[in-house]
Parts: structure tokens; sequence; C-alpha cells
């Protein structure tokens, strides 16, 4: 074990996989020598060299493109996303081509590839910079979507997204990249896709959450534990594929659901967490299910408008409590 | 296409079946091979499968109805499909007078409203607490809701079964056969909870003269069929009894030695053997009277009385003749348990030729059974118990057991009704002629 940021948990598992499989390599906007704006290929270059640690134009749709090519030659390339907000250049890359080649070639084509980057809230960086745009690759079949929400969530998942044959889209969040936490030195070391965790038991209600929202909604949990409501939250850690059955166990526990994202509400996550287990344990509901996201507008520059427009503890925590009528 | 779903013929006695309970409800989604809906027939409780697949569009028998073998009783088919002339003449003209007020004007707003009064206040009640209520038998009607505009939730329901009396599985049961409410009564064990002795302490408070109320058990299922049977064989037949005492002596050493040996069999057993062996000697015995003559039976079947809850039911032991003793232990003891668990399917408990009642277990000494018909007899069993008997003219005490024969006098006489029953109790008295 080893006490390192959510960044370094992600650089140290990139250099132990190019370590073990010479056919794995990255590609980003200044991951070079300046080692990526938040520091997630820091130095790599220096071991590997710049042939695996290259630096692209600017111009994602082209680089996430030779990424798929070169996935189709039997790389597995790591393409770095500075922002995912970046993504909607390089969409037809992403969802018409890495997500679709294996499909339409009936297997015989593989993609396996690596899209990461951040996303969010936390740096004042604006509505072109602060998105959080993972519900598009969940809803286009073909992509398998991984979003940590810790140092050893992102080591594990970020090794087995590199190992497998499919396209991953690997979702980072920028507010959690100087977090700390214990990681597992072993090189093998690899959390399941479609493993669930659940972050506290509780039995009252249960809250699902993703990536910096779970964070806000342990801290939810914290207080309303205060008032004698126990609250049972679970991060997905991958939203595809999604482990809906430990979503089920637990509302079928506690009757009560709140999804809640850092992402807009309307046709968000939360919606189709909720479709999903209403579908499935609709005798098991004993109050309308909540969803906690962002309000309908672009990010906001200014901190003060960022946080109006998204959700806080003290959101999460109302929205528990009209679970319980209170 | 939607399809018929038809009451299904169980068995080769059986015209008619009880619907008891759909397990789906109308609109509801059925697989073939799913359980779609339990009945009561020929003294059993069953679970019926859908032989369809498809949404259910009508229950066009409800629960409780009797309905004749083969009649339609619901539809599966594709939801908003037409299926009117799957139905039943009458109910197709029922559907067609719903229909018809809709198309009318006759459906303003003010009428549906109201309509709508009439029907009381809607009560909301979640999912889950109604699911609760379920598993705890609670109605939800009776539970007073917590929640926005009177919303029943899960709490609810709790709050409203702590509150509630709390019994002991066997004084709910004493309360119900007693027509006691719990309600009234004061628990005695720990936290107040109603035992069996408080019930019988309700009951034996009971005063002389004070009015006491009466209570239907409405008949159905076995109760019925058990009702019809036996009052037919009293008005249809010329019943008839004779009883002889039998010596067990041998019949206990044979089931001692048999035990000894690892092989268990009843004494049971050994009478239904001893009766299938007289049975195929005595051929009037296993016969039936009908309409157009005495039917004799080349086939043995001996059926045997068990008793189970609420009723009774008579397996039968097909070939009995041809078995061996311990063939009819091990038949016997499979058939009984199929009885207890209600498992028994309609071939079980048909086709038999003569009946055996035993009610040794019960400490009865000797009795008349009813003729279960179409047979011509039964043989009633009584206790084995040790009596002092008169053997080469000194008093020794045996093991004695008492026979008691009911027979059809239309179609055997006494003199050889009296030979068959002789013949038992030889059998019974020198098992070794078994062989």
């Amino acid at each position: 074990m080893s006490i390192k940021t959510y960044a370094m948990a992600i650089r140290d598992t990139i250099a132990s996989e190019m370590r073990r499989d010479e056919n794995v390599f990255c590609m980003g906007e200044d991951i070079e020598t300046a080692g990526g704006s938040f520091g997630c290929t820091r130095d790599l270059y220096k071991e590997f060299g710049v042939e695996r640690v290259r630096n692209t134009p600017i111009s994602e749709a082209g680089f996430v493109g030779a990424g798929v090519g070169a996935a189709n030659a039997g790389m597995r390339p790591i393409v770095e996303l500075m922002y995912w907000d970046f993504a909607y250049v390089a969409m037809d890359q992403i969802l018409n081509q890495a997500a679709k080649i294996r499909y339409m070639f009936g297997g015989k084509a593989k993609v396996p590839m690596v899209i990461r980057g951040q996303q969010g809230i936390g740096k004042g960086n604006a509505a072109q910079h602060s998105q959080c745009p993972e519900v598009f690759f969940m809803h286009i079949p073909g992509l398998k979507v991984a979003m940590p929400s810790c140092a050893e969530d992102a080591a594990g998942l970020l090794r087995t997204a590199i190992r497998d044959d499919n396209p991953v889209a690997f979702i980072e969040h920028k507010a959690l990249y100087f977090i700390k936490g214990e990681v597992p030195d072993d090189p093998e070391f690899m959390i399941p896709f479609g493993q669930a965790k659940i972050r506290r038991e509780g039995s009252d209600v249960t809250i699902v959450a993703t990536h910096l929202f779970v964070n806000r909604s342990l801290e939810a949990a914290e207080k309303l534990e205060k008032e004698g409501i126990s609250c049972e939250v679970i991060d997905p850690r991958t939203i595809v594929p999604f482990d809906y059955d430990t979503v089920i166990n637990s509302v079928k526990k506690t009757g009560r659901l709140v999804v809640a994202h850092e992402a807009q509400k309307t046709a968000g996550m939360g919606a189709q967490v909720v479709t999903y287990v209403q579908e499935h344990a609709f005798n098991y509901m004993d109050a309308p299910a909540q969803v906690v996201g962002a309000k309908p507008c672009p990010v906001p520059f200014n901190l003060g408008l960022e946080t109006a427009a998204i959700p806080t503890v003290d959101d999460i925590v109302a929205a528990v409590k009209k679970t319980l009528y209170k | 296409m939607a399809q018929k779903i038809i009451m299904p013929k169980q068995g080769l006695q059986m015209t008619e079946g009880t619907i008891i309970k759909w397990l789906v409800e109308e609109g509801g989604q059925v697989k073939e091979g799913d359980q779609l809906f339990e009945m009561e027939t020929d003294k059993l409780t069953i679970t019926i499968d859908s032989t369809a697949t498809g949404t259910l569009l009508k229950i066009v028998h409800g629960e409780g109805d009797v309905v004749p073998i083969a009649e339609t009783i619901a539809i599966v088919g594709e939801t908003g499909e037409d299926f009117s002339d799957l139905l039943p003449a009458g109910e197709s003209k029922e559907e067609a007078k719903d229909e018809a007020p809709a198309a009318a004007p006759a459906r303003e707003p003010e009428a549906l409203a109201i309509a709508h009064q009439g029907g009381g206040e809607r009560r909301f009640v979640t999912p889950r607490a109604r699911m609760r209520a379920g598993e705890k038998g609670i109605n939800i009607d009776d539970v007073p809701g917590s929640g926005p505009e009177g919303l029943v939730i899960e709490k609810d329901v709790l709050n409203y079964a702590a509150s509630a009396p709390k019994a002991t599985p066997l004084a709910k049961k004493i309360a119900a056969q007693e027509g006691v409410s719990l309600a009234d009564i004061q628990g005695t064990g720990s936290h107040g909870k109603i035992q069996a002795a408080d019930i019988a302490a309700k009951i034996a408070a009971r005063t002389r003269g004070a009015a006491r109320g009466e209570r239907l058990i409405p008949l159905t299922g076995m109760r019925k069929i058990v009702a019809e049977r036996m009052k037919a064989s009293l008005t249809d037949m010329a019943q008839a009894n004779h009883r002889m005492n039998v010596d067990m002596t041998e019949a206990v050493r044979i089931r001692e030695q048999l035990k000894a040996s690892g092989v268990k069999v009843s004494y049971n057993d050994i009478i239904i053997r001893c009766v299938a062996k007289a049975l195929t000697e005595f051929p009037m015995m296993n016969s039936s009277m009908t309409d157009d003559g005495i039917v004799v039976k080349e086939y043995v079947n001996v059926g045997m009385a068990v008793a189970v809850e609420n009723g009774l039911i008579v397996p039968v032991i097909k070939d009995a003749d041809l078995m061996t003793l311990q063939e009819i232990g091990a038949c016997s003891g499979e058939l009984a348990a199929k009885a207890k668990e209600n498992r028994l399917s309609p071939d079980d408990y048909t086709g038999g030729t003569f009946t055996v009642s035993n009610l040794g277990m019960f400490d009865v000494d000797s009795f008349t059974a009813v003729i279960n018909p179409p047979e011509a007899g039964i043989l009633a069993v009584g206790k084995i118990d040790k009596t002092p008997v008169v053997v080469n003219d000194e008093i020794v005490i045996r093991p004695i057991m008492t026979l008691s024969l009911t027979y059809d006098h239309r179609v055997v006489d006494g003199a050889p009704a009296a030979q068959f029953l002789k013949r038992i109790k030889e059998l019974l008295q020198a098992p070794a002629l078994l062989l």
C-alpha cells in the first residue's frame, strides 16, 4: 500500500502497464515533457521515451481517430483528452467509430483503447471546461464507462480498462486529482467493471452517487445520521456496465432512493437508475425516488453562481428528507 | 392471436372445478408454463399453469366460481387485441352492453364526477406499504396514513401491525376455529402476547344463557365433495355390516420379523395385502352396481383412507393383489406422505375398487364405515388390543383387532360377505398363506 493522490495513482498505473506491455502507449496534448495539464503523465517520457508518450496537436478528432486506428492495428493506446468537454470535437471517432467497429466487423476487429481525461467543476473553468458529459457515453452502446471516485478505484479501474479489449471512456474528475488515498502497489491490482461499492451502509435511504458526489453524499449521510437518519451510499464506479443488483438490493432494504450527481438532472444517469429501479423494485418503494443533479444551465464562471447551479451537500440532505416525507 | 384458457380436466372423474385464486391479475403478463390460478377439484387444491403466453386480457370466471371442464375461464393475448369472439355467448353480450354507453353522449364529465363521489374517497398507499400489509395479512384500508394527504407508507403498516393484538400461532388457530375475536382478549404472555390458554379461558367463560352467534362455513372443495359422496352413498346403496374379531398374534410376529430384518411395514399394509388377496377370491366384493348391471373388475385397486386437514382423501394402491407386502408398504408410505403434503395427482386417488379405513391409531375399537361409491365394500379397522380370549379352553391374552365390513347388499348377500370377511381373518391369523 502507498498513500498517493488520485492523479499519481493514474500515472503510476499507466507506467506499470506500459512496463508490462510494450503495446501500451499514450497520446494527448501536452502529455510529454509537461506531463499533462493535471500531471497524470508526469515524467513518463523519461522512462518510456517520446515514441510511447506522444504529444499531439490540438486536434481531438484527429488524435482520437489515430488512437482508434492504432487499436485496430493491435496497439493498446491510452488517449488523453485534456478536458472531457473536448470530446465533442471527436464525437464521430468515439461514438461512431470506436464504439461500433467491433460490432460492425462481427467481432473480427477490436478497439482496445482507453480515452481518459477529467471533467467537472472545482477550478472556476467555466461553461466549456466544467461539464459532465458522461451520459453521452452511457447512452451509446459499445463503450464502457468508468468513473473512479478515489485513488484506489482510479488505479484498479484504469488497469482493468487498459487490459480490456473494448473502448473504455475513463472519466476522471479534476476536483478529485489531489485527494490522497491508499493504493495497493500490486501491479496486478484490478477492480472488475460493473461492481458497485457500498461506501457506507445504512438502513433508511439508499443514495447512489458518482465522482465528487460520492464524497458529498457521504458528508450528507454524516449530517443526517445526527438526525437519526441512516443512509446507504453506493458508488457504481462504472456506469457501463452498471451494477443495478447492488442498488436494487439496497432499495429492497430501505424502500427509498436518491441518485446524486454533478451532471445535469435532465436525462441524466439518475433518470436511468430511477427508471430501472421502479421497473424492478416498484413494490419495495415507499416514496418517490429523487434525483439530485445540476440545474439546466451552462456551468457559470463565477464560483458563487457555480455553487448555485451545482447541487450541494444540503441539496442531498433535502432530497433524502423528502423521501422520508420530512 | 388471443387464446382461450379453459378449465382443465384433471383426472377421469372431474366434471367441474372451483377457481380459488387467480395468481395473475387481469392485464398482467403470463408465459406458458407460469402458474396462473389455483383451483379446487375432486378433493384437491392444485395450481394450474398457463397454456398460453401474453397479456391476461380477461378473467371470465372470478375467484369462487364453479366452472365445468373445458369452459373458457380467461383470455390471453396481446394488449388491445379484440377477443370478443372468444368469449362465451353470454359474456360477449355483456361486453357489448358495457361498450354501448361509452359511445353514447350520456358520459358527461359531471356524470363521471358524481360516480366518483359515490365511490368514496380514494386512499393512496405506497407500493412498499401495500407489500408489507400483504405479508402481514393486514387489510390496508384499516391502516391510517401519516404521509402527505393521508398517504399510507411502510411505517404506518408496521406501526399498525405492532399495535394489533399479538398471538401465538396456536392461539390464532384456536381463535379462528372457535370464532373468538383476538381484539377482545387480554394476552397473558410476554408483552401481552395472547396464548392458547387465554383463548381457552375466554371460551370457558362463555356463560349459560348468554346470546351467542353462529357462523357459516361455505361449502367448497373437499368438504363439499365428501358431503355429496357420503350422502349419495347412504341414499343409493343398501349398506349392511358384519364384524369379526381377529387374533393378530401371527401378524404381530411377522411384522416384528420383517422389522428385525430392516423392512418396515405397518399393520395396515398387512391388512391391505390380505384384503387384496381375498378380493381376488371374492370378485363380487370387487365390483360396482351400475344402471346397466353389476360391473365385476378384474383389477384390484385398494384405497386407503387418509385423514388430512379439513377432510379425508383415499389414495389408491393400484394392482395391490400383484404386489408383495414390501411393495405395498413402500407404495402406501409414499401415498400417505403425498396426501399430507397435498401433492396427490388425480391418478393417485381415482380408480379404487375397495377401501380400507383404519382408525386404530385413534383408539377406536370398531366402527361402521360408509362405502366410497361406486365401490361395493369398505373394511373398517379398529385398534389392536390385548384381550383375554379362550384358546383351547384356556383364557389367554391375545392381540385382538375388530374388523367391520360394510357391503352393498344390492351386490353381495350376507353369507358371501361373511365368507369374505372370514377369509381376511384367516389370512391375518395365518400370514404364511400369503406366500
